[in-house]
Formats: C-alpha cells, structure tokens, sequence
C-alpha cells in the first residue's frame, strides 16, 4: 500500500513543490519584515523628507530573505 | 579623487566700515562658506542687516506675490544686465505692481458679481413658470402670500378653509404662489405643513421671473466672457514681464542674501569678524578680491583643518566630471567625512555593473537609454538631470551585458541545443558556441552566456564578486581606520578579516587534502583573537555576515532570472496566441498584450536592478566602511541664472 502511494509521487513535481514553498515562505516573510520598516520609513519621512534614501534601504533590507529563497528554488531545480 | 576637496579655514577681521565691500567681494567669489556665528562668550554680538535689508525684502515679497498670481515658472530667459536692471526695477515694479492689482481688482470683483448673480439664477428658477411680476408678492395690507413648493394637490384643502383665495402652481416643480386672506394665513400654513412646504425666498426685484432670469444668464455669460478676456490680458502681462519678474526675483534675492549676511557675523563696536571654510584652490582668489575690494583693510588669517575641526568642516566633493552624478547616490546616504575616502568613483564603476549584470538585455537597454536620454532633453530640471545621466550610465552596461548574455526582450539571440531539444535563436544562424565546461554542476560555459543554463555557474560567479566587492570595502575601511586611529587599530579591526578569510581559504585547502588543517584552523584563531581585540564582542557576533553578505551578490543571478522569466512568459503567451491563426482579433489582442507585459517589465527593470544594486552598495559595502555624515558645502554667493553683472 504505502509503497504503491510512493510511487505515484513524481520527484520532480515534489522538487517543483519544494521550489514554491522556498519562494513562496520567505517572500511573505519578506512581506511581513517590509511591512513593519515600510510603515516607519514612511512616517519618519513625513517628519523629515531627507530621510527618505534612508528609509528606502532599509526597507529593502529583508529582501535579502526572499532572494536566498530564489537562490534556493534555483538550486532544487 | 577618492577625498573630499581640501579646506582652510578662512577668518577675515576688518573695521566695520568695510563690511559691506567685504560681503560684496565674498558674495561674488561664491566659494567662502560661512560659519554661522552663534557663541557669545567671546562677548561678541550679532551683527544688524544692512540698511536697505527692509526694502529689499519688502519688494522681494512683492514680486514673489506678483509671480506666483501670474503663475510664472523658472524656465529659459535671457540674462538682463544688472545696472540698468537696478536702475528701473523701482519704476517697472510700480508699473507691474498696477497693472496687475487693476486685474486682480477686477478680476475679484467679476467673480464676486458671478456669485450673486449665480444665486439669483437659482433664486429665480422655481418662480420661472409663473407669470406673476414679482413686484405682486409684496405690499398687502390684508394678504399673505405663500410661496414655497409642496408635494401634492392643495388646492382642494385649501378650499375647506376658505373660498377667497388665489392659486398659481406650477405641477412640474410642485411651486405654489398662494393668496389668502390674512386671517386665515395661520390654518392655511398648517395645511400646507402637510405637504412638506418648503417656503422659498422671493428676490427683492421686480419683473417677470421667466424674463428676470433669461436676463440673469446672459449677464453671467457675459461675465464670464469678461473673465477669459481678463485672464488673456494676464497671460499678456505674463509674456510681457516674465524675464523682468525671473530677473528681478533673482537680483532681490541677491541682495537680501547680502543684505542679511551681518546676521551671521559676530560684531564688536566698530569691528566685525567672519569665520568660515574655503577651498584650499579657491584661498588664492579670495585673499586678492578681498584685499582689492577692501584697498587691503581687511585681515585675512588662514588656518589648516584641526583634528577636532574635522567633525564641522562643510564637504565638498572633487570628482571627475564624468562620476559627478553618482555623488547623488551618496548625498541619499549620508556625505563623506573630511578624513574619509569619498567612493563616489568606485560606485560609479560598481553600480552600473551590478545593474547590467542584473538586466543584461539589449532590447530593455535600448528602450531606457531612449527614454533616459529623452528625459534629460525635455526635462530641464537641475534635480532630474543627474538621475538621467546615471540611468544613461546604467543602460550602457545594460547593452554590453545583453551582448553578452544574447538577449532581447527575453527571447535568447542564439540557437541553444539543450538536453537533447533545439531552441531557436531570435537570430537565423547564429549558434551558441560552447567554449569549455564549467566546474559546477556539470555546465557549459557559452557564447552567449544563456544564464538560464548556467544558474549554479552563476550563483557561484556572483557570491565571488560579491567576495572581492567585500574585500574592496575591507581595504578601504583599512585605510579610513589607518587615517583615524593609527595602524595598529587599522590592522586589529579591518585587517583581521583578510587573516579569517585566508584562515578560512587555508583550511578549505587542507579540506581537500593539500596541506595540513591544523594551518588553517591555526591562521584562522589568530584573526579570530585580533578581531575580538579590535572591535570587542562584536567583530565574532558579525563574522557570519561575511557568508551572508557574500551570498547576498547571489541577487545578481537571482533578480535577472526574475526579470527573464516575466519578459520569456509575456512573449510565450503573446506567441502562442498569435501561432494558430492567420490574422485576426486575436492578433491585435496578442500585440497589445506584447507592448503591455513589456512596458511593466521595462518599469520593473528600473526599479528591482536600480534597488539591489543599490543596496548592494550601502548594505553590503559601505558597511565595511563608511561613516558619513558630512555637513554640505554652502558657499555664500549665488549662482546667476537671469542676471549678469
């Protein structure tokens, strides 16, 4: 039994998956570090304008998640 | 290059009898950054604005105010000669001032009269369809007149009350004209209560409504007529004196800069003394116009830049003209120190590169630098212009990238024979050329670089990059450090990474089985122990950021597949719809969706490169670094757009 359900797994549709998850989890954990420096960013800019090539780096700091779990599909496949 | 321009600082002490020619010459070298005087210990006082500071000022607000009514936007003009500028600014702005209050007048009074005449029409419009002259609403001794809407038919209730009555109505509307007797006025408004009367004011004129305000809407066309005559001449008033009200703008703004320049100057009964920083190659130029201006009254000392004077000496950059736009990139992070090195030049080299390493694609390239370059020709803004040239920069490096990679909106340029299937080229005839294997994964290093066959070969190119990009930013922290505080803290603190990372290269070595790994681990430990002593607790809490700093540069490959992927994915669906027919609906479809899918891609190909290679830059780079925080070079002077002396 459970070797017949084995064998209906594809290796390459479970790498596909795999690939997906990667991405998928850590662009919303992206999503969810952005969002909190996001919403800061934009209110210390409406203080002081100036800061806003400060703001943007930083919010484009947790990227850094989201292009390991590229990496990372890219390597599954 | 790599260092802020070199400063002095600059006091100038002289009778304040001459403080006036002093400002004057200063104002015109534009090079002297004045050092605002705020401290009154030495028992010094602020110096009071010049005489004409008042008048000045008083006709910079005038002309600003008159400017910002006729809408006139800094553009091209003419320069106009200062002297005889001067000589009829007071008369023309008189003239101005004038002509344009008298439309200004009018203008308020027409759009006033517009108003009333605009509740009047709204007035006068429910009364419209009864003809009654409206001097008959008013004027009874022993009538009440009703005059107001109501929902429904009255008249029979009306009657109960009583018989004497007269009723105009308008059914369409609902507007009644009642008149009763006025004994019965108070039964008969409780009636009409009931019909949800709304009681309607009746103008105080007299007419017939319907005629009344047939008059009314021609008198508010006519009105508005008027108006866009008016707003005609001001736009002729506006043609007429814009080179006038930029140039004066320009000259009053001159003179209460100058004008004002005592407030900033620290003054004893008869002497005044300004302090501030030039430009070591501009001393010269100053001490003689000074000294000419002043007939060589004035006392000059110059000092150089003291250690403890570094923290407040204004910045300014010394770059080649060609990276100049890259110093905008640095300003949006923080400017340089006066004892740090300025990298404006090497991002000029790194960021174009990081971004063309990204994109790579000639038809994007193409598309931006027209774009770029059409931009920096319609657009004459000052804040634009180095925004474009950078882009321009970008999209060069772009192009040679597409070369090498061979592509083009996504479709490869060469033919690729891949696992045993064929995919055509975009170019008949040409081929990949395989040139030798890679070490990783088994792949093909070609000409053109397909990057979507080399993912491992480029994950491991780019985190290398990313490796000698660090190692770059590490010597320059070096020399920085050295600059600050001394060899020993250069060595201890920024050196030690170059002996972990040979530590670690070493080991990796006898990992393979070159040599021992006790010389490793060895060489590794004493790094270890000179960054502990060099940065305390933190130097070993950020080792692991050279593994995640270096596979950070792995956005290189990663971002560029991204952008591939959605150009390849537009082109798929937009070809497989078109494939099966011959022309048809579906064509226009697929074309539209091409320019669509196409023009988001080429948004997104400014935005995600321009970000991360950015980011690469100020994240991954300038840490190893860079401090910042520079204050800006502020010369006092102007630079004269409008006017000439």
């Amino acid at each position: 039994m459970v070797g017949e359900e084995l064998a209906v797994m594809d290796a390459s549709g479970l790498r596909a998956i795999g690939a997906g998850l990667a991405v998928g989890l850590t662009g919303i954990a992206s999503g969810i570090a952005e969002k909190d420096i996001g919403s800061a960013a934009i209110g210390a800019m409406a203080e002081n304008e100036a800061l806003f090539g400060k703001g943007l780096i930083l919010t484009v700091i947790p990227e850094t998640i989201v292009i390991f779990g590229l990496v990372v599909a890219l390597l599954i496949k | 290059m790599l260092s802020p321009k070199q400063m002095s600082r600059v006091t100038i002490v002289g009778h304040k009898d001459i403080l006036g020619q002093t400002v004057d010459a200063l104002h015109g070298i534009n090079a002297f950054h004045i050092e605002d005087y705020n401290d009154d210990k030495l028992g010094l006082k602020i110096g009071k604005p010049f005489e004409n500071a008042d008048d000045v000022s008083k006709k910079l607000i005038k002309i600003r105010s008159i400017s910002s009514f006729l809408g006139i936007k800094k553009g091209e003009s003419g320069k106009q000669n200062v002297e005889s500028l001067f000589q009829e600014l007071d008369t023309k702005l008189v003239e101005l001032d004038d002509e344009v209050s008298k439309r200004t007048d009018r203008k308020s009074e027409i759009e006033n009269k517009l108003k009333e005449l605009d509740t009047l029409s709204k007035e006068l419009l429910p009364f419209s369809t009864i003809p009654l002259n409206l001097d008959q609403y008013r004027g009874y001794e022993n009538l009440a007149v009703l005059s107001g809407i109501v929902k429904g038919d009255i008249e029979p209730e009306v009657a109960h009350i009583t018989q004497s009555y007269e009723l105009f109505s308008d059914v369409k509307s609902g507007t009644i004209v009642l008149f009763v007797l006025k004994e019965h006025a108070d039964k008969v408004s409780n009636v009409l209560s009931e019909f949800a009367f709304k009681e309607l004011r009746v103008p105080e004129i007299s007419g017939v409504p319907a005629d009344l305000l047939k008059k009314t809407e021609q008198d508010i066309v006519n009105l508005q007529n008027d108006i866009v005559s008016l707003n005609a001449e001001i736009g002729s008033l506006k043609s007429k004196y814009s080179g006038f009200i930029l140039a004066s703008d320009e000259l009053l703004s001159i003179e209460t800069q100058k004008a004002e320049a005592p407030l900033r100057v620290a003054t004893s009964e008869h002497t005044f003394m300004m302090d501030g920083w030039v430009p070591n190659e501009d001393y010269d130029r100053l001490a003689r116009t000074v000294e000419d201006a002043t007939g060589g009254r004035a006392f000059i000392s110059r000092t150089n830049v003291t250690k403890e004077e570094e923290a407040i000496v204004p910045i300014e950059y010394e770059n080649p003209k060609i990276s100049k736009p890259f110093e905008e990139i640095m300003d949006l992070y923080a400017r340089p120190r006066y004892s740090e090195i300025d990298p404006t030049s090497l991002i000029f080299i790194t960021f174009p590169l990081f971004y063309g390493m990204i994109l790579g694609d000639i038809g994007y390239a193409l598309i931006l630098l027209g774009l770029a370059l059409g931009i920096k020709k319609l657009v004459r803004s000052d804040a634009i212009k180095p925004l474009m040239n950078i882009l321009i920069y970008c999209q060069v490096s772009t192009l040679i990238f597409g070369v090498l990679y061979g592509e083009f909106l996504g479709f490869p340029l060469a033919g690729l024979e891949s696992h045993g299937h064929y995919i055509p080229g975009l170019i008949n005839g040409f081929e990949t050329i395989n040139l030798f294997p890679s070490p990783f994964a088994g792949e093909m290093i070609t000409y053109p670089v397909h990057r979507t066959h080399l993912v491992m070969t480029m994950i491991v190119v780019t985190a290398l990059i990313g490796l000698i990009h660090i190692n770059i930013g590490y010597l320059l922290g070096f020399i920085n450090e050295r600059r600050k505080h001394g060899v020993t803290a250069a060595i201890l603190e920024k050196g030690s990474w170059f002996v972990i990372q040979i530590g670690l290269l070493l080991f990796a070595l006898g990992y393979v089985g070159y040599i021992s790994k006790a010389i490793g681990i060895g060489v590794f430990l004493v790094g270890f122990v000179m960054l502990l002593k060099g940065e305390g607790i933190k130097g070993p809490i950020e080792l692991p950021s050279l593994l995640s700093n270096s596979l950070s540069y792995t956005r290189i490959i990663a971002v560029g597949l991204s952008s591939i992927y959605i150009a390849s994915t537009v082109n798929q669906i937009a070809f497989d719809m078109i494939m099966p027919e011959s022309f048809g609906p579906m064509t226009i479809f697929a074309i539209v969706i091409f320019i669509l899918g196409h023009a988001l891609n080429t948004v997104l190909s400014i935005i995600a490169p321009g970000l991360h290679a950015l980011r690469l830059q100020y994240v991954e780079f300038f840490t190893k670094f860079y401090e910042g925080g520079g204050k800006k070079y502020n010369p006092f002077g102007y630079i004269r757009k409008y006017t000439e002396e």
